[in-house]
């Protein structure tokens, strides 16, 4: 769209009185071997160049540096953000067990105990339970009756919610203080762990393989060379959001709960869902992708060991869905959050939607409302979804999941009737699980001496690629309006061509689209004169890093 | 210039205005009909008058929103009271600080000075991974949380028209929520599980207390925002012979109610936040946030160092006086013991610790028992941690402070 300014144009006589010039280079002596060494026949055909295209890209965003540059690159396409589909957390739509796990590629288990793995701390975690039962018991009644905090009288749907959040986010507060406070000396890993309340958990992945929206086949059937490429795939950008009560986090990874070669077994594999996800319910925004694990790139302690999730939009939904939805509703909670998670966290590791993960990550989540508690363990073993992979990408993630229980039957006469020891165990058994040391190299997309833009030696640069990358995941609007077609261009300019007789000026009428611009597409900021070097400097415009991808 | 080239001009504006105010005078033309059939004895009817119905009365309803709405504020309200009470909310502070909270208390101060225990306690040392903990959990609160609000606005003094572009980051508010749950539990994943299992921590839960002062009503409404409790009241042993005390000072010519606004719509009681069938409902510490962008003077003028202790004092009492009331009674004077709690003041980076000795709830003029503060005020827990072009810092980060907050745990 924007001219290149400043560049040089030679016109046609000149350029051939310039070859006129050029020396045929001499030829080197080991020019000749004893059989010939041809270059390999590239496919010449469109779809085989685009393809190369495409995964030049993917490596270019593999080669860069640093976690942050590799974010950026993600973005460089598109200036005013992707078309995301809205994951959010605490937002599911009646049926989605089908599409969540078709999007987050997952194989979803239910149980109605934790996978084998968790054996091994059983007695230990037997004891710890002993301990701490009248503890647990003490701090469900004191949250529920014991104090006086301010009544929320709202009665409607979303004051229920809240009520039910706030309840579930103190109760969950006091479990994890008295776990961790008890197991503390016991485990070593507890000590060294971070602790966040409220967390921001960000995701972002393309996802191919799904039907092409009508508004891009109706888009393509103007252009003659695309009439037979009309159902072309195309990759949907996938943005997850969300915040868990409380998370924490350890500077190692935990171990996986199945041997990573289980991953390509035919058994895990997940039924197509192939319809556009505004039939189910989901919408579109623009807006920049981002993945955020709920800290910058730079803590030390960057795995994920356990969520804790709310489930007070169980409330909201519509009577109509039945409980088994809602139960349904908890598993994709589960797997959106846990797939999330993991992602952001594989991000950090150098690992993007375009540049698969080289061993599993696992993560642990917990879905309660201080009486109902669900479990489930994750397990990540790709992130790469999009058209190129999707098809023949052998891997799969895996989810093990319960059903909600009950942590005690009820509340009588300020005592707790019925505590569920077996709930309260299985909990206990996830802070056991400890997080070890891993035999292969973590970051293998990642520099050596740089792996954040902390890194980055050169101070210009590291300035501006950590304002502009934060600048990025804040997503805060742009300061000129989106472009758009207005009402009545639309009638009038282009359903109805009633003002052929006008300067054809806006996008649509020259054939532009302007959500193609890509993220450098723009003039850097302005030196003014006064602040240009001494004596005299030419340079007009700040430079800019953007990664090249 | 001729003036008659500017009237000449058209003016779509003045054109519009004209034609509107022609047209909205039009005369209906008389086409006659009417003096016509006058002239044939036809009766003519106003048609206006004959198609106007007459106005149907309909009742009042009353429209039942998403939720209830608030009672309107006036004398009908269940909580108007005839008698103004002057109350102190957490996100006001004090026109005189610590003066005027020593009055409005009748408390007498112990400067720099803290019971021996908690400093035994505290010249402690603790291993390095606590310590390591406590770096983390700055960095945590300043540089690496993905908080993204807008700041407050930056000004430059000397060309206050000039707008910066606004900066994203943490807020001071979660910057504080973080911090400060982190360092306690590092504290107590650092103590013995007896101490931990005999103590509760609750977030963010509101307090009043509300007493009588020279025939004026004050409450004191707070929040604290984390307060450690435990099974058993909190005692400290202080010799208090050699403590050169700083007495209640006399505030003439201001008078202490000064900058505390009156309200008529409160409660006659005081509130405490945990109920008293509850075992674990002694206030031991009390964590209390300084956010600068969340508390003002009542006239906006920037909020002093004096005023920000006096929060720490008044905050302290709040919790204290609250909870005698619950467990002695409303109108108790004298305590028959004193009640002691413990308040730590942080902004993120300096910290007051103090400890409150509640001895009466009788706060009229300066004779009789008195109450008293010893406090701990201005320590640095480090001088600065932030982005510098691009590299997270930590700098000059002071241990001492871990060594407070551990001893007034587990003391």
């Amino acid at each position: 769209m924007l001219a290149l300014r400043g560049q040089r144009i030679l016109s046609k006589p000149k350029l051939l009185a310039l070859r006129k010039y050029a020396q045929v280079a001499l030829p080197e002596e080991n020019e000749y071997t004893d059989t010939p060494v041809y270059p390999d026949i590239q496919d010449a055909s469109l779809q085989a160049r685009k393809l190369r295209e495409r995964e030049s890209v993917y490596a270019n965003i593999r080669n860069l540096n640093t976690v942050e540059e590799k974010q950026i690159g993600l973005n460089m396409p598109r200036y005013y953000g992707w078309p995301c589909v809205q994951f959010k957390e605490d937002h599911i739509m009646y049926n989605a067990m089908p599409l969540v796990q078709y999007y987050t590629r997952t194989y979803f288990k239910t149980t109605d105990k934790l996978p084998e793995h968790y054996n091994q701390f059983s007695e230990i975690a037997s004891s710890i339970v002993n301990e701490i039962k009248s503890l647990i018991e003490d701090c469900i009644v004191i949250e529920n009756e014991g104090l006086k905090r301010n009544p929320l009288t709202d009665e409607s749907k979303e004051g229920l919610q809240q009520k039910e959040d706030s309840l579930s986010k103190n109760i969950v507060r006091q479990i994890n203080r008295i776990i961790i406070n008890n197991i503390a000396d016991k485990v070593p890993h507890i000590l060294s762990s971070q602790v966040d309340y409220d967390p921001k958990h960000e995701a972002f992945w393309f996802m191919g393989g799904t039907d092409v929206p009508a508004k891009v086949v109706n888009w393509r059937k103007q252009f003659a060379w695309l009439k037979d490429r009309l159902h072309e795939p195309i990759d949907r950008p996938i943005q997850y959001t969300g915040s868990p009560i409380l998370t924490i986090r350890n500077h190692l990874p935990l171990k996986p709960f199945i041997p990573y070669n289980e991953a390509e077994n035919p058994e895990f594999k997940v039924e197509k869902f192939t319809y556009v996800p505004e039939s189910v319910g989901y919408g579109v925004t623009f807006r920049h992708g981002t993945n955020i694990p709920g800290f910058w790139p730079g803590d030390l302690d960057e795995f994920g060991l356990l969520s804790y999730h709310k489930r007070g939009h169980i409330l909201k939904r519509n009577e109509h869905f039945g409980t088994l939805d809602n139960l349904e509703a908890l598993h994709c909670q589960a797997m959106k959050a846990s797939f999330g998670w993991l992602l952001a966290q594989a991000n950090y590791q150098g690992f993007t939607t375009y540049n698969d993960i080289t061993y599993p990550l696992t993560t642990q989540t917990v879905i309660t409302n201080g009486h109902l508690i669900s479990f489930y363990a994750y397990q990540l073993n790709t992130i790469t979804m999009n058209r190129d992979k999707i098809e023949n990408n052998p891997k799969h993630n895996i989810c093990f999941g319960t059903k909600p229980f009950l942590l005690y039957e009820k509340l009588e006469n300020g005592k707790v009737m019925g505590l569920n020891e077996d709930v309260l165990k299985m909990l206990v058994q996830f802070y056991l699980n400890a997080p070890e040391e891993r035999e292969h190299e973590l970051k293998p997309y990642l520099g050596k001496e740089e792996q954040v833009i902390a890194d980055i030696e050169d101070d210009n640069k590291r300035c501006w690629l950590e304002s502009r990358y934060k600048h990025l995941m804040s997503n805060t609007p742009r300061h000129n309006l989106l472009p758009e077609v207005y009402h009545w261009e639309k009638i009038y300019k282009i359903q109805h061509k009633t003002r052929f007789f006008e300067a054809k000026r806006r996008p649509f009428e020259l054939g532009i689209n302007p959500f193609k611009r890509r993220l450098d597409d723009h003039l850097p900021s302005y030196i003014p004169k006064v602040l240009r070097p001494y004596p005299r400097s030419k340079k007009k415009f700040e430079t800019t890093y953007y990664p090249k991808v | 210039m001729k003036l008659s080239r500017v009237l000449y001009a058209q003016h779509i504006g003045f054109m519009f205005k004209k034609h509107w105010v022609i047209q909205g005078k039009r005369v209906p033309i008389d086409s006659g009909v009417e003096q016509y059939l006058k002239e044939k004895g036809i009766n003519v009817e106003d048609a206006l008058e004959f198609v106007k119905e007459k106005p149907e009365l309909r009742e009042r309803l009353d429209i039942v929103g998403p939720y209830e709405r608030p009672l309107p504020l006036d004398q009908n309200h269940p909580n108007y009271k005839e008698k103004p009470c002057y109350t102190l909310s957490n996100t006001s502070v004090l026109l005189e600080g610590i003066c005027q909270a020593q009055v409005l208390t009748k408390t007498v101060i112990a400067e720099d000075k803290l019971p021996p225990r908690i400093e035994e306690l505290a010249a402690l040392s603790a291993p390095k991974a606590i310590h390591d903990g406590v770096k983390k959990a700055i960095l945590s609160a300043n540089v690496f949380d993905c908080q993204q609000k807008k700041l407050p606005k930056k000004k430059d003094l000397e060309r206050p028209a000039y707008n910066f572009p606004r900066i994203l980051g943490i807020s001071d508010r979660r910057r504080n929520e973080v911090l400060t749950n982190r360092l306690l539990q590092l504290v107590e994943k650092s103590s013995d599980t007896d101490v931990t299992c005999n103590k509760y921590i609750l977030n963010d839960v509101d307090c009043t207390t509300l007493f009588d002062k020279e025939e004026e009503l004050i409450q004191f409404q707070d929040i604290s925002n984390i307060l450690v409790t435990s099974n058993k009241p909190l005692k400290h042993e202080i010799d208090n012979e050699d403590i050169p005390f700083i007495g209640i000072p006399d505030l003439y010519p201001i008078k202490h109610t000064i900058s505390l606004p009156a309200q008529h719509f409160y409660d006659e009681s005081s509130k405490y936040p945990i109920r008293s069938n509850i075992s674990v409902k002694y206030p031991h510490t009390t964590w209390l946030h300084y956010n600068p962008t969340e508390v003002n003077n009542l006239y906006e003028e920037p909020v002093t160092p004096i005023q920000v202790l006096g929060r720490s004092l008044t905050h302290a009492f709040t919790i204290a006086s609250a909870f005698a009331k619950q467990l002695y009674g409303e109108e108790t004077k004298d305590l028959p013991e004193p009640v002691y709690v413990n308040c730590i003041q942080t902004d993120g980076q300096r910290f007051h610790f103090g400890i409150f000795e509640l001895n009466t709830l009788n706060v009229e003029g300066t004779e009789g028992p008195k109450n008293v503060w010893y406090c701990k005020n201005d320590l640095k827990l480090y001088d600065s941690s932030r982005y510098l072009s691009g590299i997270p810092v930590l700098e000059n980060y002071n241990p001492q402070i871990y060594g407070y907050i551990n001893a007034f745990y587990n003391c």
